[in-house]
């Protein structure tokens, strides 16, 4: 009896043993590639060094946190005219001048930039920032996470919804589902290219060529280098390359729901307005919530599509890292900036799980 | 009869949404097919015309000179190869490696189970940009080459995400199974390879077919990585990097074609695994 007891034991170590074993590549590459390179980061983040270059690196302390996230808002006072003691109008605009920014902005120890400017009851203000590409990065990087997010599950939601009405085995929604795994598998490179090109600022372009014939603009709308038209042409190509991918999951989702509900449904009379609502997305809520923060984690860290088109033009958080290590190759200063985008993305990570929770049995 | 034709406008306006979807999603796909067959003085008519047209007497006129400049293009050639080595590679490493991982947590009992579970969850959402710096100086510091580089690191996108799913598909598998082989005298390990990795085939056809395309569409590791070695470069990053033989400036036939290209073998593997994918695809978020 205690003979066979010690055996089963003995069973449950080797068991273990070989669990350990196992799992060792696997960690052993999580250490190399994600924890040493993650802590060095961090490291790094602290010192001025500069890849490749001869002059010493030094611990710089969080200057660099500094250098890329002091903001300020000062008020610009207007521009008073020396005859008439009242502020300065225009003559062109008709509107009252205010003081330059770059008077206002301070200057020491670090160099304000002005972002952008703005009125608030009636007083002009201005953004300034020591490190203004960044911080306009970081701006337009969750500018584009939110709308390209919310206009995800919103197009997504109705795709599924469409796919759903075909029945399980059918052709048309085999030939959909195929058709929508098109934009997910082509790489954001080719992608980012074919929209690039359809983007085109003259009517070789699609978009001029389709826009003029329906009255709007000359036909020579350049979408990529008008500040205006930058973020929302880099948000229509990301919608387009991951609707499907959210469909996929709502459809799988709507997959879940018994069908029998419906029928009970349409039994009483509700309408299908009403079961959507009352129904449908009670029961897709877990899936809504992981479908919306796998794809918040994801836009949050965009890079092809901005890199591509856009290059230097305008940043995103991740695009502006790259160039601070291969253009600048301030590798401190790029760090501090992975730091940043890494920190954001962890507090939603924690979120998800949080949400979710592990089931590890 | 008031109900019938409802039904029936209702059945038209669910075609017609699904008609609109399909055109949105391929139509820049289509467009691209559309300028790669274009020559280059087609590529400058306006308006841009919808089908490639003669620029005097209008009538179509297909080229497929664009095609041939990007099979004589050598950067883009060795980058197919490149990619063909970088992410086949990837995807045999992952599945190895995360194969046995996957085993250890779906099946064997051992302490210490939960946390790791926790941490390649975590590591699923880990993102590439965060470490990009750290990476990159270890690689210069190593004197790893860019390939090596690439096949090594993708593992941070790849085998989470691998381990994630098999786990989960192992964990599904009968203990009988494991049980009876025992009784058979087979070690825990033997069970693995003779008796339980045959039946996990499907996922991990599944799992090595995301991997791949992670792998082949991969573009901030490998500009990275290939920026002071660009005879590594992979296709994304030679797509974006390219420059033509026939025009000066930006050779849009070229790329396009060259973006065709590269997508067909992605767009085959999607309608031959159509199924499988889009239950890799969902396996995750759905189960949860």
């Amino acid at each position: 009896m205690a003979k066979k007891k010690s055996g089963l034991s003995d069973l449950a170590k080797r068991e273990e043993r070989l669990a350990y074993w196992l799992l060792v590549p696997t960690f052993f590459i999580i250490v190399v590639i994600a924890f040493y390179p993650l802590g060095s980061v961090f490291y790094n983040s602290f010192t001025n060094k500069i890849f490749a270059s001869a002059t010493p690196t030094e611990v710089v302390g969080l200057d660099n946190y500094r250098q890329l996230l002091s903001v300020t808002i000062k008020e610009l006072p207007p521009v008073i005219d020396e005859s008439t003691g009242q502020p300065a109008i225009d003559p062109e605009t008709g509107e009252i001048q205010y003081e330059r920014a770059i008077n206002v902005l301070p200057r020491e120890p670090n160099r304000y930039r002005e972002v952008t400017q703005f009125s608030l009851f009636g007083n002009q203000y201005v953004l300034g920032a020591t490190d203004r590409d960044f911080v306009r990065a970081v701006w337009d990087t969750v500018v584009f996470t939110v709308v390209t997010v919310v206009l995800e599950l919103v197009l997504g939601m109705g795709i599924a919804l469409v796919i759903n009405g075909f029945p399980a085995r059918s052709v048309a929604r085999a030939a959909i589902m195929a058709v929508m795994l098109v934009p997910w598998a082509i790489p954001t490179a080719v992608s980012s290219r074919m929209w690039q090109w359809m983007f085109g600022p003259t009517r070789t372009g699609f978009f001029n060529v389709v826009f003029q014939y329906l009255g709007i603009g000359n036909g020579q709308i350049p979408f990529l280098t008008d500040e205006r038209f930058q973020l929302p042409a880099m948000i229509v190509i990301d919608v387009w390359k991951t609707t499907p991918f959210m469909a996929l999951l709502l459809l799988a989702g709507l997959g879940l729901i018994s069908k029998d509900i419906y029928e009970a449904a349409n039994v009483d009379g509700a309408s299908k307005i009403r079961q959507f609502v009352s129904m449908t997305l009670p029961l897709i809520r877990p899936t809504l919530a992981v479908a919306l923060i796998f794809r918040t984690l994801d836009a949050l860290r965009v890079f092809d599509v901005f890199q591509i088109v856009l290059a230097q033009s305008r940043y995103s958080m991740a695009s502006y890292t790259y160039y601070q290590l291969i253009g600048a190759r301030a590798m401190g200063y790029s760090s501090a900036s992975s730091v940043v985008i890494f920190l954001l993305i962890f507090v939603f990570a924690v979120g998800y799980i949080r949400l979710l929770g592990v089931e590890s049995e | 009869m008031n109900k019938n034709a409802r039904n029936v406008l209702g059945r038209i306006f669910f075609w017609f949404l699904y008609a609109l979807i399909v055109v949105w999603m391929l139509f820049p796909f289509y467009w691209a097919v559309n300028s790669s067959m274009k020559t280059e003085a087609q590529l400058q008519m306006t308006p841009a015309t919808f089908v490639p047209r003669d620029p005097q007497t209008n009538d179509i006129a297909v080229t497929l000179q664009n095609y041939g400049a990007v099979f004589r293009n050598e950067s883009f050639v060795r980058g197919l190869v490149n990619s063909v080595i970088v992410a086949v590679s990837v995807t045999v490493l992952a599945l190895m490696i995360g194969a046995f991982a996957a085993f250890a947590l779906g099946k064997l009992r051992f302490r210490g189970k939960t946390p790791s579970l926790y941490l390649i969850l975590a590591m699923t959402m880990f993102p590439q940009v965060a470490v990009l710096s750290g990476l990159y100086a270890l690689i210069t510091f190593l004197g790893i080459s860019a390939r090596p580089s690439m096949i090594v690191t993708y593992m941070l996108f790849t085998l989470p995400f691998t381990v994630w799913v098999l786990t989960s598909f192992f964990r599904g598998l009968p203990l009988e199974i494991m049980q009876s082989a025992e009784v058979d005298g087979a070690t825990p390990f033997q069970t693995f390879y003779m008796i339980l990795l045959p039946l996990t085939m499907p996922a991990l056809v599944t799992t090595g077919l995301l991997a791949f395309i992670a792998a082949w569409n991969e573009y901030l590791f490998a500009l990275t990585f290939t920026s002071i070695e660009p005879e590594a470069r992979t296709v994304p990053v030679a797509i974006a990097l390219f420059t033509g033989e026939i025009a000066r400036q930006e050779p849009f036939g070229e790329i396009m074609a060259a973006g065709i290209v590269v997508s067909i073998p992605l767009v085959i593997l999607v309608l031959i695994f159509q199924q499988r994918i889009i239950s890799g695809l969902t396996a995750g978020a759905v189960k949860g």
